[in-house]
């Protein structure tokens, strides 16, 4: 049997690494205080030690299996339609609702998402698009008045 | 009698008109998730945050309640007819519900299961009632040293007892506390790792976070997952009443269930999700004829429904009088009081008492509600099954993109969400559960706080979490817990009783 890698815990272990890491960047200007009286850099270096704790753990436990023979877990293949989908749908409705108004920006991240899945139905979609649309103008802003433009604010 | 007071108290402030009003939207709203797969409470409770900011406190926290417990009915509802899970908390209800429901007993599955949610909303009030007072007396007592024990055992506990690998889960606690530092350091004004961004001066707010790790993950990884049809069991429901051999039969089972999630609701990592496994384990386990089980038997749906409805109010209890969520859900309702401008902690029984009282009371009104909304009405929820998925997901992406921008009309706020859907998906390729990091990061300020004034007042003894008789017991059990976790006995054991 060939040797394989534990990923799931290797990923998760090198992005707590990064993350702790990160942590230690940011706040490499803050002061640490003493125990009684603590400065704003105490926590932030406890916990990402502990952090980084918890990422070698995993990563030397995922190699660790792999040399021990363990038949380590495989991630299932990653499909960037969906996710693609639904992270377009949304930084297009953040692009577009402030510049040309709500019911525009609706439209445009509901018929986008609707891609995400294959068996999707264009034509429906942008109906659909359409009716969710109002729904939201007359939900969000008619009856729980939030103050977002409904039209492109140079049609006003 | 100060109970009698306080109920009654609670009882004029639920049946106020515009809080009956706000209770019959949080339960309809409540059950339509929890018939639909693939919404949970904890996205659609976030998503309605923002917008109880206008509202009084009881008047938010009782439609927000009503959306969890309406979630736990409706839930049963889709697995008993489609042998899906419409939420986590009702997966055992699939296996003899919807047998039941294949051998043309759907009407009395389904009656069942409302009957005993009933039943264990009711006892579940109660026992709120009951147990608030004590202990929120027991908590005043706390100092920042108590306190923050408290809080460990709190995070702690709740890591343990759910799901998922608990050094996983661990680490994600920690994330969770890193991410919470974010923000201006009260004590000294000094901007903590906000990398220059105004927005994150006061702090990551976590209703983007909720929405990004718990809704857009979750479609992300659903749309993955080869979309497999529904198939509705489709027959009249005439027969709503079950017989008097069904009710003799389902009683005691419903008697075991309500315990059980009562129970293992009030405890830290508590909530729905656990006590019906346990209820159903059990059920089988004394059964006389364990062979029934899996093919109809009626205990197998009153006991774990009863114990989940039970299980989703008594959770209610450590918010109440700790001010400690115990699951990620309650983490959502301790935000929040925040924005009400309320201080989760044992001084809320005291200080608001129309909102505790309130919310104690309306949840009985809300059971007795939800029993109308489900069981005559099932018809109209059964017809929502028949949306598909795919016009389902891209209305909730609007949705949770509406409801970030609605918080403080930023943008950051949905770019930061689109960033923890991400995060949210990696998280479930990697099999990591998220709900600990939320926990974390609501619990992260509070237990900062605690230990920097508990450090300051016993200028930097470590020893005086272990001098406090009470924080030393607290620390014990989150040692002797730790312990057990790394025990292999324990661990299989443990194992066992969440896949059953």
């Amino acid at each position: 049997m060939h040797k394989r890698i534990d990923w799931p815990d290797m990923l998760f272990g090198l992005f707590l690494l990064l993350v702790a890491t990160g942590t230690l960047v940011a706040t490499r200007k803050l002061s640490i205080g003493s125990a009684a009286n603590m400065g704003p850099g105490y926590m932030p270096r406890v916990i990402a030690v502990a952090v980084i704790g918890f990422g070698l753990f995993f990563v030397i436990r995922a190699v660790w299996r792999s040399l021990k023979n363990f038949d380590g877990l495989d991630i299932e293949r990653v499909q960037s339609r969906p996710l693609l989908g639904i992270v377009i749908a949304g930084a297009v409705f953040a692009l577009l609702v402030e510049s040309a108004g709500l019911a525009i920006a609706s439209v445009a991240s509901i018929v986008i998402a609707a891609f995400a899945t294959r068996d999707v139905r264009p034509l429906e979609a942008v109906i659909f698009g359409c009716v969710m649309a109002a729904l939201s103008v007359l939900l969000f802003v008619t009856a729980l008045s939030l103050p977002v433009p409904v039209w492109p604010p140079f049609l006003d | 009698m100060d109970l009698l007071d306080n109920l009654l108290l609670g009882l004029s402030t639920a049946f106020q008109l515009k809080n009956i009003g706000f209770c019959l939207i949080g339960a309809l709203i409540g059950t339509a998730i929890g018939v639909l797969p693939g919404i949970g409470p904890i996205p659609t409770i976030a998503l309605l945050l923002p917008f109880t900011f206008g509202l009084e406190p009881a008047s938010a926290m009782i439609m927000l309640a009503g959306i969890f417990y309406g979630a736990q009915y409706g839930g049963s509802t889709t697995a008993i007819l489609v042998n899906v899970p419409g939420e986590t908390s009702s997966v055992v209800t699939c296996i003899d519900g919807h047998e039941m429901a294949k051998r043309g007993r759907a009407g009395a599955a389904l009656a069942t299961a409302a009957i005993s949610s009933f039943f264990a909303g009711t006892v579940a009030t109660v026992v709120i009632a009951l147990l608030s007072l004590p202990l929120s007396a027991l908590a005043l007592k706390f100092t920042a040293v108590e306190y923050f024990s408290l809080l460990v055992l709190g995070l702690i506990a709740a890591v343990v007892m759910a799901h998922g690998s608990v050094m996983k889960s661990l680490a994600m606690v920690l994330l969770g506390l890193l991410i919470g530092l974010i923000g201006i350091d009260v004590n000294s004004g000094v901007a903590r790792m906000t990398f220059g961004v105004t927005e994150l001066s006061d702090g990551i707010d976590f209703v983007p976070v909720a929405m990004g790790l718990f809704g857009l993950g979750e479609i992300i990884a659903n749309l993955e997952r080869s979309g497999a049809d529904r198939r509705v069991v489709t027959q009249s429901f005439r027969d709503l009443i079950p017989t008097w051999a069904d009710m003799k039969a389902a009683f005691p089972a419903m008697l075991r269930g309500t315990v059980i999630g009562s129970v293992l609701g009030v405890l830290p990592g508590g909530g729905a999700a656990l006590p019906p496994f346990t209820a159903y384990a059990l059920e089988k386990k004394i059964a006389k004829d364990p062979s029934r089980f899996g093919k109809g038997a009626i205990e197998g749906v009153a006991s774990p429904e009863a114990a989940n409805n039970a299980g989703a109010q008594t959770s209610f209890i450590p918010l109440l009088t700790l001010g400690i969520p115990s699951n990620a859900l309650m983490a959502l309702m301790i935000g929040a009081l925040m924005m009400q401008g309320i201080q989760p902690g044992p001084q809320v029984m005291t200080e608001q008492p129309v909102l505790v009282w309130g919310l104690i009371a309306s949840m009985w009104v809300g059971n007795l509600m939800l029993l109308v909304i489900n069981l005559p009405l099932v018809g109209v929820w059964v017809s929502m099954l028949k949306i598909p998925y795919r016009l389902l997901f891209p209305a909730i992406v609007l949705f949770c993109c509406i409801g970030t921008y609605g918080i403080s009309n930023s943008l950051f706020n949905v770019w930061l969400m689109l960033g923890c859907a991400v995060v949210g998906y990696f998280f479930i390729k990697v099999g990591v559960e998220p709900a600990p990091l939320l926990l974390g990061l609501v619990l992260g300020p509070q237990l900062e706080e605690n230990f920097r004034r508990a450090m300051l007042l016993s200028d930097g003894d470590f020893s005086v979490f272990l001098r406090h008789p009470i924080s030393a017991g607290l620390l014990a059990v989150v040692a002797i817990l730790l312990l057990a976790m790394l025990s292999p006995a324990v661990l299989r054991k443990r194992k066992e009783a969440l896949t059953e």
